[in-house]
This record gives C-alpha cells, sequence and structure tokens, in this order.
C-alpha cells in the first residue's frame, strides 16, 4: 500500500501535474482501493480539518502584510537604507542584496516574495556594478531562503501546525540565530568573491543620504519589532500578530507614505487571495495525505525501524535532515513538512531532541533543499521570475549549496545556535 | 459563444471578489478581535468561524482562479526541459486528467456535503450549520474542473503551448 | 456513506451468525488522549481485556490524538464506521446532540466521586434517554465514564466570583460552558488546547479548567501560579460504538464487548483516581515551576455554586427546550436520590 501511495505521487509529480492532484488522488485511490467499505468522503473531511486552523490564519495575512508593503515600494526603503551603510565595503551590493533579503524577510514570510520584492530591484544593480548574472541571481535564490528563517515564517507556522504543543513564538524566536548564521556566511564570501574577482567598489554614501534613508526605513524598521515584541509581551498570539501587520502595513502605505490608495487594497488582497488559495489547497490535499499515511499506521513502523537501531539524536537529525531535504527537492515545502513532520517529529522526541531545536532543522532543510538543483522548487520560481533559462538560473548556485550545507552540520551539532534565545528568557 | 464569454468574465469578477474580499474579511476579523479585546476586554467569540468560512471558500472557489493564472504549484522540472512536440501533448493531457480528477472530487465533496446536512452539526457562536460552509467545496471543485478543461482545449485550438487559459508557455 | 452506511471494515467476512467461529477480528478505536492519559488508558485496558477474552481473535489499533483529525473529524469517521469505537467527550458533538451539553453544567454532580461513578454508570436518564439522542445520529453510547474532577488553574488567585471580573478564561469551543464563566464575569475565550500553553504564558489567556491529570500533562501547571481546587464539574467522556457494525456482530462477540463495558467501569474509576493523585503530588512537589494550590471552602464554593445555578436556565431554554428540560429533571431526580 506504502508502495502504491509513493508510486501514483512521484509519477504525477515527476509529469508536472499540478501538486494537489497527486498529493489529494494518490490518499483518494489508497482509500477506493484499499479501504472499499470507506467513503471517499474522509478525503473531503480532512481536507477541511487540514485549513481550519486558527493558528494558519497567520499565513495569509503575513502574505497580505508583505503584499502591501512590497505594492507600497516598501522593500526599496529597506534596499536603500541597507545600501547606504554597506554598499561601498568590498562586496557592497551582494552583501546588501544578503542584507535585505534578510530584513525583508523579517517582514515577509515567503521566500517568493523576497526573491521578487528584493530580487528584482537588486539584480539590476549588482548587474551594474560588474557581477555576473548568474551569480547575482544565485545570491538571490540562496538569500531569500533567509526569509524562511527570519520570523515571520511559514514554514514554522506549518511545522507548529504538524506537531502539536510546539509554539510559533518561540519556533519565530529561534529561528534568529540561525537566519543571521546564513546571512554572516553568505557576507563573507560575498567579500571574498569581490576581493578575487576585482569587482569595483561603489561610491560611499554621504551622512546625509543616509539620514534620509533612515527616515524613511524607520517605520518599515518598526515591523519586526511589532511582531517579536507583541507575541513576547502577551499582547497577541502569532496569528493575532500578523493580524496587527497587516493594519500596520495598511497605516504606514495608505496613511503615512500614500503609496496605496484605499481603492486599491482589494487589487492587494486579490494577489494575496490567489497565492493563498495556491499553498492552501496543498495544505488541504496534505492532510488527507496524512490521515491514510497514519490511518495505515506508517509512523509507527518507521518509529520501529529508526528506533529499532538505538540511534543517537544526532543520527536521529541526520536521518530526519536527509528526509526532509530530498522531499523539498521535489515537493513544495509546505507539502513536505505537513506530511513528514507527524512521522518522525514522535521518533525525534523519543530520541531526546527539542522540538523547537527539531522545527529549526526541518525549516532549514525546507529552504535549502527547495534551492537546490535540479529540482528545488526556487529554482523554477527565479526561473519565471527573471525570465532566464534553468541552467542560467542553476550555474552560480553550488557555493551557495556548500556553505548551506556546511551550516545545517553546525546546525545539527549545536542545538545552542538555535536556543541561544532561551538564556534571555 | 458571445454568451459563454460574457459568463466567463462575470465567473472571474466573482472569483477575483471572493479571493480578494476573503482575505480582507479574515483581516478584519483577526485584527478587530485583539483590538477589541485590547480595548474592552472582550474577544470576538464569531472571529474564528468567520474566518473559517473565508478560508474554506478562498481555498476551494480559487481552484479555478489558480487554475485560470497558472499559478497552481507545480514540480515542472521535465515538462520545462521536454522538447516542445512533447510540451504540447503534456500540456493537453496534463489538464485532461487533472479536470477527469477535480470532477471526481467533486462527487465526493458532494456525498460529504449531503452528510453534514444529516448530522446537523452547526458552529459554536453563531450556530450556522456547517453543511453551508462545505457547499462551496462540489462547487469549487466543479468550476476549478472546467477551468482545466478550458487550458486543454486551449491547447487543442492554438499553435501554441499554455500553461493556462491565461498564461503562454515562459520559455 | 451519508452517516454511516459500511460496517466492519476491516473485518474478514464480517457479521457471520456462526458461533464459536474461528474469526479474526480487526477494529479501530480512536480516542481523544495521547498515551498515558485517560482515555487512551481506557482503550488499551479494554483493548486488551477483548484479546484475552475472545482468545486473541479480537485485535484492536488504538489511535492516539492528532493523526486522524480532530476529535469532531474522529466522532464522523465513527458515524461512517471508519474506526468502529472512540471515546468522545459530549462537548464536541454539543451543537449535534444539544442535550449532551448538560455535562457542561457545572455543581451539577455530587461531590462524591465513587458516587458521581454510580450515577454515570445508573442513570436512566443518561443510559437510556440520552444514549437514545446519540443513537438518532448512529453513534451508541456503551459507557459513561468520569476523567476526574476539574480544576481551574490561573495567573492570580481565584477564590470568589470576584475575582474572575475581567479575567480572559480559556475555554472549549461550547456556547454553554462560555456563557457559565459569563455567569462569574469572566470573558471567555474558546481556543484549541494546542495553542492553550503558549496563551497561558504569554498571558493572552489568564486561567483554564481540566482534571489534574492532563493539567499536568499538558505541564499548564509550568505557565500559571495558581491551581485552585473548585471541583466545580466532573469530566465526562463516553465509550461509543458504530451501531450498525455493533449490531452486525454475532451475539457471543457483542456478549464480550458487553462484559466487557461492565468490567471497565470500575477500572476506569481506578484509572483516573490514581493519574489524578499521582498527578497533584507532581504538581505540589514541583519546585523548578511551583503552583500554589488553593482549596475552596465550602462557603466559597457556595458563592460559584449560586451563580451557575442560573446557566441551567439557559440550558434549557436556550439550548434544549422541553425534552432536554425533562431529560435535565430526570437525572437532578436520580442524582438527589443517590445522594440521601
Ligand atoms: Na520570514
Ligand atoms: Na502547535
Amino acid at each position: 500500500m506504502v508502495a502504491t501511495l509513493l508510486t501514483i505521487m512521484i509519477i504525477l509529480l515527476l509529469f508536472g501535474f499540478p501538486m494537489m492532484i497527486p498529493l489529494i488522488i494518490a490518499p483518494l485511490i489508497i482509500v477506493i482501493f484499499f479501504y472499499p467499505n470507506f467513503s471517499g468522503e474522509i478525503i473531503i473531511q480532512q481536507m477541511v480539518q487540514g485549513i481550519s486552523s486558527y493558528v494558519l490564519l497567520a499565513v495569509p495575512l503575513f502574505i497580505f502584510a508583505a503584499d502591501i508593503m512590497a505594492t507600497g515600494k516598501t522593500s526599496n526603503r529597506l534596499l536603500d537604507f541597507v545600501g547606504a551603510f554597506i554598499r561601498h565595503l568590498r562586496g557592497g551590493y551582494a552583501i546588501t542584496t544578503a542584507a535585505a533579503c534578510t530584513l525583508f524577510g523579517a517582514i515577509s514570510g515567503s521566500t517568493q516574495a523576497t526573491v521578487v520584492a528584493i530580487g528584482r530591484p537588486m539584480r539590476q544593480r549588482m548587474l551594474a556594478s560588474g557581477y555576473k548574472d548568474s551569480s547575482a541571481i544565485a545570491l538571490i535564490i540562496n538569500a531569500s531562503d533567509v526569509a524562511l528563517l527570519i520570523p515571520p515564517s511559514i514554514g514554522m507556522i506549518i511545522y507548529a501546525l504538524a506537531a502539536p504543543q510546539v509554539s510559533v513564538g518561540e519556533l519565530f524566536l529561534a529561528g534568529i540565530g540561525p537566519g543571521l548564521l546564513v546571512f554572516f556566511f553568505f557576507a563573507l564570501y560575498s567579500y571574498i568573491y569581490a576581493k578575487i574577482k576585482n569587482i569595483p567598489l561603489a561610491e560611499k554614501a554621504s551622512w546625509s543620504e543616509r539620514w534620509g534613508v533612515i527616515k524613511k526605513a524607520i517605520f518599515p524598521l518598526g515591523f519586526p519589532l511589532i511582531i517579536i515584541g507583541g507575541i513576547y509581551s502577551g499582547i497577541f498570539s502569532p496569528t493575532e500578530a500578523a493580524g496587527v501587520s497587516v493594519l500596520y502595513a495598511l497605516i504606514l502605505e495608505v496613511l503615512i507614505f500614500r503609496t496605496i490608495k484605499v481603492a486599491d487594497i482589494p487589487k492587494v488582497a486579490l494577489s494575496t487571495g490567489l497565492v493563498t488559495a495556491a499553498v492552501f489547497i496543498l495544505v488541504a490535499g496534505g492532510q488527507a495525505f496524512s490521515w491514510v499515511i497514519s490511518f495505515a499506521r506508517i509512523p509507527n513502523m518507521v518509529a520501529e525501524a529508526v528506533m529499532g537501531g538505538d540511534p543517537t539524536a544526532i543520527q536521529v537529525l541526520i536521518i530526519v535532515s536527509i528526509f526532509f531535504f530530498i522531499g523539498c527537492m521535489f515537493v513544495d515545502p509546505i507539502v513536505v513538512i505537513l506530511i513528514l513532520t507527524p512521522i518522525f517529529y514522535p521518533i525525534a522526541i523519543q530520541a531526546g531532541i527539542d522540538p523547537i531545536h527539531l522545527g529549526i532543522i526541518i525549516t532549514f532543510q525546507a529552504a535549502l533543499g527547495s534551492a537546490t538543483p535540479p529540482f528545488g522548487v526556487d529554482i523554477f520560481t527565479a526561473s519565471a521570475v527573471f525570465n532566464k533559462s534553468y541552467l542560467d538560473v542553476i550555474r552560480g548556485t553550488p557555493p551557495y549549496i556548500i556553505m548551506l550545507v556546511c551550516i545545517s552540520v553546525l546546525l545539527i551539532m549545536f542545538e545552542e545556535i538555535s536556543l541561544f534565545y532561551r538564556y534571555f528568557l | 459563444m458571445k454568451i459563454l464569454r460574457k459568463l466567463d468574465r462575470v465567473i472571474m469578477k466573482i472569483e477575483e471578489a471572493i479571493l480578494s474580499y476573503a482575505i480582507i474579511l479574515i483581516a478584519l476579523m483577526v485584527t478587530g478581535n485583539v483590538l477589541s479585546r485590547y480595548f474592552t476586554g472582550r474577544s470576538w467569540a464569531f472571529a474564528a468561524e468567520i474566518s473559517e468560512f473565508a478560508v474554506i471558500i478562498a481555498t476551494f472557489l480559487g481552484i479555478s482562479y489558480a487554475a485560470r493564472k497558472g499559478r497552481h504549484i507545480s514540480m515542472s522540472a521535465f515538462f520545462d526541459m521536454a522538447p516542445a512536440k512533447t510540451r504540447k501533448i503534456m500540456a493537453i493531457i496534463i489538464p485532461a486528467i487533472t479536470a477527469i480528477s477535480l470532477f471526481l472530487l467533486a462527487y465526493y465533496a458532494y456525498v460529504y456535503t449531503i452528510s453534514s446536512f444529516e448530522r446537523g452539526r452547526t458552529t459554536t457562536a453563531l450556530l450556522i450549520p456547517v453543511y453551508l460552509f462545505h457547499l462551496f467545496i462540489p462547487i469549487g471543485f466543479t468550476l476549478g474542473g472546467l477551468q482545466f478543461l478550458r487550458n486543454m482545449w486551449i491547447n487543442i485550438k492554438e499553435k501554441d503551448v499554455f500553461l493556462a487559459t491565461d498564461k503562454k508557455d515562459y520559455l | 456513506a451519508c452517516g454511516g452506511g459500511s460496517t466492519e471494515s476491516s473485518t474478514d467476512e464480517g457479521g457471520s451468525k456462526s458461533e464459536n467461529s474461528e474469526e479474526i477480528y480487526n477494529w479501530n478505536f480512536v480516542t481523544e488522549e495521547m498515551e498515558g492519559q485517560v482515555q487512551f488508558e481506557y482503550a488499551r485496558e479494554f483493548a486488551d481485556l477483548l484479546a484475552e477474552k475472545s482468545d486473541g481473535r479480537i485485535n484492536m489499533e488504538i489511535y492516539e490524538f492528532g493523526g486522524l483529525g480532530s476529535e469532531v473529524d474522529q466522532v464522523e469517521q465513527m458515524q461512517d464506521g471508519i474506526v468502529e469505537f472512540a471515546i468522545m467527550s459530549p462537548g464536541f458533538t454539543g451543537t449535534m446532540v444539544t442535550e449532551g451539553q448538560l455535562f457542561a453544567l457545572q455543581f451539577l454532580f455530587t461531590d462524591d466521586m465513587a458516587l458521581n461513578q454510580e450515577i454515570l454508570n445508573t442513570s436512566e436518564a443518561l443510559n437510556v434517554h440520552l444514549s437514545k439522542k446519540y443513537e438518532e445520529h448512529n453513534i451508541k453510547p456503551l459507557a459513561y465514564f468520569t476523567e476526574g474532577a476539574m480544576q481551574w488553574t490561573s495567573n492570580k488567585p481565584l477564590q470568589s466570583p470576584e475575582d474572575f471580573q475581567n479575567f480572559k478564561m480559556r475555554t472549549q469551543e461550547s456556547p454553554l460552558i462560555m456563557e457559565s464563566y459569563k455567569a462569574y464575569g469572566a470573558d471567555p475565550t474558546a481556543m484549541s488546547w494546542s495553542e492553550l500553553y503558549t496563551s497561558l504564558d504569554r498571558n493572552i489567556v489568564d486561567g483554564q479548567e481540566n482534571p489534574i491529570f492532563f493539567i499536568e500533562d499538558a505541564s499548564f501547571n509550568e505557565v500559571q501560579d495558581y491551581m485552585t481546587i473548585s471541583n466545580h464539574n466532573i469530566y465526562v467522556a463516553m465509550l461509543t460504538v458504530n451501531p450498525n457494525f455493533y449490531d452486525s456482530l454475532p451475539d457471543d462477540i457483542k456478549k464480550m464487548i458487553d462484559e466487557t463495558v461492565e468490567e471497565m467501569r470500575p477500572i476506569a474509576y481506578d484509572l483516573q483516581d490514581k493519574l489524578n493523585r499521582e498527578m497533584l503530588e507532581s504538581i505540589r512537589e514541583n519546585e523548578t515551576h511551583s503552583t500554589e494550590i488553593i482549596e475552596l471552602s465550602e462557603a466559597e464554593r457556595d458563592a460559584f455554586r449560586q451563580l451557575a445555578l442560573p446557566v441551567r436556565e439557559y440550558f434549557i431554554n436556550e439550548v434544549v427546550g422541553e425534552d432536554g428540560k425533562e431529560l435535565l429533571d430526570m437525572l437532578q431526580k436520580e442524582i438527589e436520590e443517590v445522594e440521601e
């Protein structure tokens, strides 16, 4: 039965069907043929269950807030702000890109939004200052993945949904360390790269220019403060934080900057709605898939197989990492997290792994897998956004993949990288 | 034909309105609930139910709109790398099978809605019968199936490869 | 299967009438709790007893909460025969079988848990009349049992109804429970328990109610400063079976199930009693996260009781109507009789 499920899933997936089809049809076929007494209704019931969660409401809201800010050119304010302080350094434009992706990641929950909002303008600036297109695109793809680690993060929300009793708020905090680590690695690489390739230095910003961009960026910079601060002072839950960030974004763009008219809001909401629909049908299908797996007792079988060898916590983390990494190369990270978490979560807990740390490892592998050739979904996103061929997009990625693999080894070995926040609580 | 085209436009406008206002409604409910609790000390018991309704309607009625715009997530590595002729064949077969699958799901969703109706469960705060929420699922799958049939048809009719009726292959 | 036609899902050739056959039965049993909690341990014990009685012919797969969806999904799956047995809290079917919400009425049962269990075992109001309401919805209750008395945990001391003023109380999603806390002056907020720990920690809600074993198991005591031994209600759960499935079983198997249900009654009582005692000690002895335990005096409990009584009017007028009034009256009479 497992074989049937996976075969149908993989065949439909590789043929390029919309991902919802393998996800929903594979379990439906299992129900029809292996449990003839059941009605296929169960698939529908679980799809509804999959999207009926208060926690999940944070996803469209964070996307909405990011869409409002992207429409209102907030991303450009952040770019100018970062650039004014960093661009004159060796590798300045590359470091600016990495930093801006990290900053915008603190507003947006999704990689795709970051590629569009930061990647588009920064690619132009990098090309103009002498970078090769392939290295600019590779940096943009991988730095945008930081958005998944820096709060707010859709990946973490989905993980908390699949792992009961894990708090989204704590996951958010735990992502900051690894997110910054990735930024430092990328910045260091950019510096060395620029030195070797002899990329010319950009002109240093004057203090009056800096003062100007600070003034323009000060409100958008308050954004992460509101999200993290609001959650930790106990004023609101992560879902409510997402609601408040929509309100904040609207106040900024409609009232203060006046870059969006009230009449334009439904149009922005439509673009959010479109992304939400595409994502939520996968979340719904993921739950149906998960139900069949649970009902067939597959998690128990995997647990017996894995725990039979009495593995150490590190070994379990390595197994988990490999499964999520490979899964995310083929399938959207949301789906992978939804389906694999219920299988591996009990095993990891039994092996003594901290559930928050596990969530960070999983989110990290999701980011890494989806940026890795040949199948990572980010590559196709970038190919569509930049209108470049597949090969052009992947040419520059190997150094980043190597760095990310190194970081994931560090993460597996030192849980303090994600759990350091506990010293401050 | 003209009537059909007009009907199509009307449906598209409705889909757009639903997606857009579902998001705005969720934002209003969640934000309103926080503000109400913060300033008056009272929560909105109905906020979660209305948001849930908005999510269901956006997700299932969004199937056809995302299909129209070619925005469903897929693993397109092999599709993109395939030669033009193969791509053309795939661009006909994939939407055809997808449409059949969605019609099948529409049937099961219809059966589920009937079950919901017979069970007679209501929501807790507003006491709305839950089958009214579920009613949109078979409708969504049916409209989605129809849109994928159109995605198939445009590839039969036209010479170029289309990812959706509103989206030409970007290669 | 609209509302449950299909019967023994994974039984080979189920429903044959041959007694003493060597037929093997594989059934599914879903609970709303995890390993180590009352419902799951009940199910495990139930399965063991049945396996023993049937010489291993009856095998039950027990599902923890989570894998098969929400509590409401589980109910529907039992109604559809996807799982044969389920333990469910009446609260989660409260908008379908409204009469079941009577278990949310506070200070309804006695203060003696052994007596309460006796009422649950023998009450005609519950075992005949309420069960009939469930059977109309394709749910056959086999037994009602308690998981223990409900207590409050909070971030400030709860000793009198005044302490509930502007108090953000987390409840299950039941209008009647919410109404009960409004009667105390609190601001009830419905929330899934999966979000509860963090919400208590961050003061998004100020308190919650649960039996002690659940409070300890979910670590709510870690994020709350006070636990009030209020015994304001008892947590009741039902063992249920899909009626079509049950009716299709041969008589000897049905008899085995019925016997096991009876044998489980004292076991279930001891199970919750032991778990609740042990966990109370564990909360008391937890020094890293100390929780002050407040025991209410009878006079203090009476202040709450006075405010809880009018909620019964709300229950009758707004929730169930005449039919339900008869049921409640009958149950109250039975409770009074046992108390004497
Ligand atoms: Na982010
Ligand atoms: Na959770």
